[in-house]
C-alpha cells in the first residue's frame, strides 16, 4: 500500500512545492514594477502612463464635483472619491519622482509632467476643501479655498490642459 | 469481510477504506481512515505476510505529511478505533459509539473545551428557532 | 404557492449572490478601459460556473457528501492536498478582498476611514457565522444583493447609444489605447472573477447543509441556470455603466468610489444609496461564503466535523478555522494594503487555481460509486472537457501575462 503511494506522493509533493514557490514568487512580482533606470523609450512610456493616471484622477474629480454640485452625491461619497484620487495622484507623482531619465529629452518630459501632476494635486486638494466647506465646514475664502464650483471647474480644465500638453510632448496622441 | 448474519462483500482496503470518512453513531464526522492495524486471527500470534489476518483497528493520526512524503509514524502517535466499534461500511465508515468516547476525538474536544466552548453562544443550536 | 416562493427565493438568492467584490471591481475596470469588448468572457465564465455548480450540486444531492470530501476519498491525499493548498490560499486572498470591500463600502457612506471599519466588518461577519441559520444568512444577503440591479437601472437612465454598445459586445476588439497583452490579461482576470473557485465548494457544502436530496436536483438546476446568468447580466451592467460614463472621460477605475459615480450620474442619491446597500450586501455575503469555504475545505480534507447546521461546540475545529481565517484577513488589511489591489490579485490567482479545483469535480461527477445513475451524461462531459481546456489555457497564460503587462498597468 505504501509503496504505490510514495511514488505518487513524491509527485504530489513536487506539485505542492512548485505551487507554493510559484505563489510566493508571484506575490512579489506586482511590486517589482518599472525599474528606475531604463531606455529612453521606456522612460517616456513611463512618463506617459503617469500622466494618463493623473488625467484620470483629474477627470474623476471633475465628474465628482459636478455630481456634488448637482446634489446627486452626498458629501461623504464626494470626499471619499476625492481622497481616492489624491492617492492615485500620489502614485503618479512617485512614479515620476523615482524615474531616472536616461537622456535630456526624457528629463524634459519628466519635469514638465511632474509640474503638471503637482498642479493637479493642488486642484484636487482645493476641491476637497470646497466639498468640506459646502458640507458645513468652517473654511472661508480667506483660507484660500475656492468659493464656487465654476472656479474649481475652470481650475481643473487648466490642469487637464497642462496634463494633455505634457502627454503630447511625451509622444502620446 | 463478514459480519454475523449479513452477506459477504469483497472490499479493496485501499480503494474503499483508505481516506474514508469515519462517522460516529449520530452521523458526526470523527476522523479520516489513515491506516489499518492488521492482527492475526489467533491473538497470540503476530501477523506475517502471506498468512491470514483480520482488521484489529482503524488508525487515525498525524499522518498527512507521511502520506504525502512517505514513511510511517510510530504506533504510539496513532489513535485507534477498534474494529468492533464499526457498525457499517458504505461510502463512509459508521461507528456505533459516540465521537466523545473515542481517543481520536481528542483534538476536537480540546478545541471545544479550551476555545470554542468558552465563547458565549457556543452551545447554541443555530437550526433551532430562537 | 409555497413551492413557487421557494423557487423564486432560490433564483433571487443566486442572482444577488453572484456578484462579489471581484466581479464588481474587474467589470468596472474593464468597462472603463475596454468598453464592452470583453463581455464575451463574462458569458464564457457564466456558462462555466453553471456547468460546474450543477455538477457539484448533483454530487452533494445524490451522494449526501460535499465535493471536497469526495475528492479526498476518490483522488487520495496528494490530489486533494494540492487542491487544498491552492483552494485555501485563494480563499484566504478572496476573503481578504471581500472584507476590504465591506470596509470600502462603509467608508463611502461615512467619514470613518476604511482601516477602522475593517475589524468591525470582520466581527460582524463572524457574528453572523456564529449565530445565524444558514438559510436566513443566504436569503438576506442574496435578496439585498439584488439591489445591485441599480446598475442596470442606471444604464437605462443614462440613455446610451444601444447600437454602439451591442456592436462592442458582438464585435469585440482591442481599443487603440490598450495593448493586446493587456486585453488578454483582463480577459483572464474577468474569467477568474466569474468562475470563482470557492463558489463551487460552497455550493456543494451548502447543499449538504440544507439537506438536499436527489429530488431537489431539479430545483437546484433551475436556481443555477436562471440565477447565475441573470447575475452575469448584473456584472455586464456594471461594466456598461463604466463604459458609458467613465470610458469617454478617460477615467480608469481604481477605487470603489469611481465605480458608483455613474449610478449617481444616472439616478442621483436615491439610486446611489440602493446600489451602495447592494454592494455592502454582496461583499458581506461573499465574505460569509469565502470564510465558510475555508472552513469547509480544511475540515473536509482532515475529516473534521463541520457545518453551520451543527452547534459550534460540535464543530469546534471548523469554527476555529473560520475565526483564524478572519483574523488573518484583518491582519493583512490592517497593513493598509489597498483592498482594490488585493481584489485584482485574487481574481488573477483564482484563474491560476481553476484547474486544480475543477478537474477533480469533473472526475467525481463521473464516479458511479457516489453518483449511481446520476453520473455525467455525454453532453455534460463534452462541455466539461471543453471547459477544462479553456481553464488550463487561462491558468497557464495568467502568470506570464501578469508579468508582461505589470498586472495590467
Amino acid at each position: 500500500m505504501h509503496l504505490v503511494m510514495s511514488q505518487a506522493a513524491e509527485r504530489g509533493a513536487r506539485v505542492i512545492a512548485g505551487a507554493a514557490l510559484a505563489l510566493a514568487g508571484l506575490v512579489a512580482v506586482p511590486s517589482c514594477t518599472v525599474p528606475s533606470r531604463q531606455e529612453p523609450g521606456q522612460a517616456t512610456a513611463a512618463v506617459r502612463d503617469a500622466v494618463a493616471q493623473a488625467t484620470s484622477a483629474v477627470e474623476t474629480t471633475r465628474l465628482t464635483l459636478r455630481l456634488f454640485d448637482d446634489d446627486r452625491i452626498p458629501s461623504t461619497v464626494a470626499d471619499t472619491a476625492l481622497l481616492d484620487q489624491l492617492r492615485v495622484l500620489d502614485e503618479a507623482s512617485t512614479a515620476l519622482t523615482t524615474l531616472v531619465p536616461p537622456d535630456d529629452a526624457s528629463a524634459a518630459h519628466r519635469a514638465a509632467s511632474a509640474d503638471a501632476v503637482d498642479g493637479a494635486v493642488t486642484s484636487v486638494v482645493d476641491a476637497r476643501a470646497w466639498v468640506a466647506r459646502e458640507a458645513g465646514g468652517n473654511l472661508s475664502a480667506d483660507g484660500g479655498v475656492p468659493t464656487s464650483y465654476d472656479e474649481l471647474a475652470s481650475d481643473l480644465t487648466d490642469v487637464a490642459d497642462g496634463l494633455g500638453q505634457a502627454y503630447a510632448e511625451a509622444g502620446g496622441q | 469481510m463478514t459480519r454475523a448474519g449479513r452477506s459477504t462483500r469483497i472490499v479493496d482496503a485501499r480503494l474503499h477504506l483508505l481516506s474514508r470518512q469515519v462517522l460516529d453513531d449520530h452521523g458526526e464526522p470523527v476522523a479520516v481512515v489513515d491506516d489499518l492495524e492488521l492482527v492475526a486471527p489467533d491473538a497470540s500470534q503476530s501477523p506475517a505476510p502471506g498468512s491470514p489476518a483480520r482488521i484489529g483497528a482503524v488508525l487515525c493520526g498525524p499522518s498527512l505529511v507521511t502520506r504525502l512524503f512517505g514513511g510511517r509514524p510510530p504506533a504510539s502517535r496513532r489513535a485507534r478505533i477498534e474494529w468492533d466499534d464499526v457498525e457499517r461500511l458504505g461510502t463512509t465508515l459508521e461507528l456505533r459509539v459516540r465521537a466523545d468516547s473515542l481517543d481520536v476525538g481528542w483534538a476536537e474536544r480540546w478545541v471545544r473545551d479550551r476555545m470554542i466552548g468558552r465563547i458565549p453562544g457556543g452551545q447554541h443550536d443555530p437550526e433551532a428557532s430562537s | 404557492m409555497k413551492r413557487i416562493l421557494g423557487a423564486a427565493l432560490g433564483i433571487l438568492t443566486a442572482i444577488g449572490g453572484f456578484v462579489d467584490i471581484g466581479d464588481l471591481v474587474t467589470n468596472a475596470v474593464v468597462g472603463s478601459r475596454f468598453g464592452l469588448s470583453l463581455v464575451w468572457v463574462v458569458l464564457l465564465g457564466v456558462v462555466g460556473i453553471c456547468l460546474f455548480a450543477n455538477m457539484s450540486g448533483r454530487v452533494a444531492a445524490v451522494s449526501g457528501r460535499a465535493t471536497f470530501e469526495v475528492i479526498r476519498e476518490r483522488l487520495g491525499p496528494r490530489a486533494a492536498g494540492a487542491n487544498l493548498v491552492a483552494s485555501f490560499a485563494i480563499n484566504l486572498l478572496t476573503l481578504t478582498a471581500e472584507v476590504g470591500g465591506i470596509a470600502l463600502a462603509l467608508h463611502l457612506v461615512s467619514s470613518v476611514e476604511p482601516r477602522l471599519w475593517i475589524p468591525v466588518a470582520a466581527l460582524a461577519v463572524w457574528l453572523v457565522l456564529w449565530r445565524t441559520k444558514f438559510q436566513i444568512m443566504e436569503n438576506v444577503a442574496g435578496l439585498l444583493g439584488l439591489l445591485l440591479i441599480g446598475f442596470a437601472v442606471a444604464l437605462f437612465l443614462l440613455g446610451p447609444d444601444w447600437g454602439e454598445l451591442v456592436r462592442q459586445v458582438t464585435q469585440p476588439s482591442v481599443p487603440q489605447s490598450e495593448s493586446p497583452a493587456v486585453y488578454w490579461f483582463y480577459a483572464i482576470a474577468l474569467f477568474g472573477a466569474a468562475m470563482t473557485p470557492y463558489e463551487v465548494f460552497f455550493f456543494s457544502s451548502g447543499a449538504v447543509e440544507e439537506g438536499w436530496k436527489a429530488k431537489d436536483l431539479a430545483q437546484n438546476r433551475v436556481n443555477v441556470l436562471v440565477g447565475f446568468p441573470l447575475g452575469g447580466l448584473l456584472s455586464v451592467a456594471i461594466a456598461a455603466t463604466a463604459a458609458v460614463v467613465l470610458l469617454p472621460a478617460g477615467i480608469e477605475v481604481s477605487s470603489l468610489s469611481q465605480i458608483v459615480l455613474p449610478v449617481a450620474a444616472a439616478g442621483g442619491t436615491l439610486l446611489l444609496a440602493a446600489v451602495i446597500i447592494g454592494i455592502f450586501a454582496a461583499t458581506f455575503g461573499a465574505a460569509l461564503e469565502t470564510s465558510l469555504s475555508s472552513g469547509y475545505t480544511l475540515a473536509q480534507f482532515f475529516g473534521w466535523s463541520w457545518g453551520k447546521f451543527r452547534r459550534p461546540a460540535r464543530a469546534a475545529r471548523f469554527h476555529l478555522t473560520l475565526i483564524v481565517s478572519l483574523v488573518v484577513a484583518v491582519a493583512v488589511l490592517m497593513t493598509s494594503v489597498d483592498p482594490i489591489a488585493v481584489t485584482e490579485m485574487s481574481v488573477v490567482f483564482s484563474a491560476v487555481a481553476l484547474p486544480l479545483t475543477y478537474v477533480p469535480i469533473l472526475v467525481v461527477a463521473n464516479d458511479p460509486e457516489y453518483m449511481g445513475r446520476h453520473v455525467n451524461g455525454r453532453v455534460m462531459n463534452a462541455l466539461g472537457g471543453v471547459y477544462l481546456v479553456v481553464i488550463v489555457v487561462a491558468a497557464l497564460a495568467a502568470i506570464p501575462l501578469m508579468i508582461a503587462t505589470g498586472a495590467g498597468s
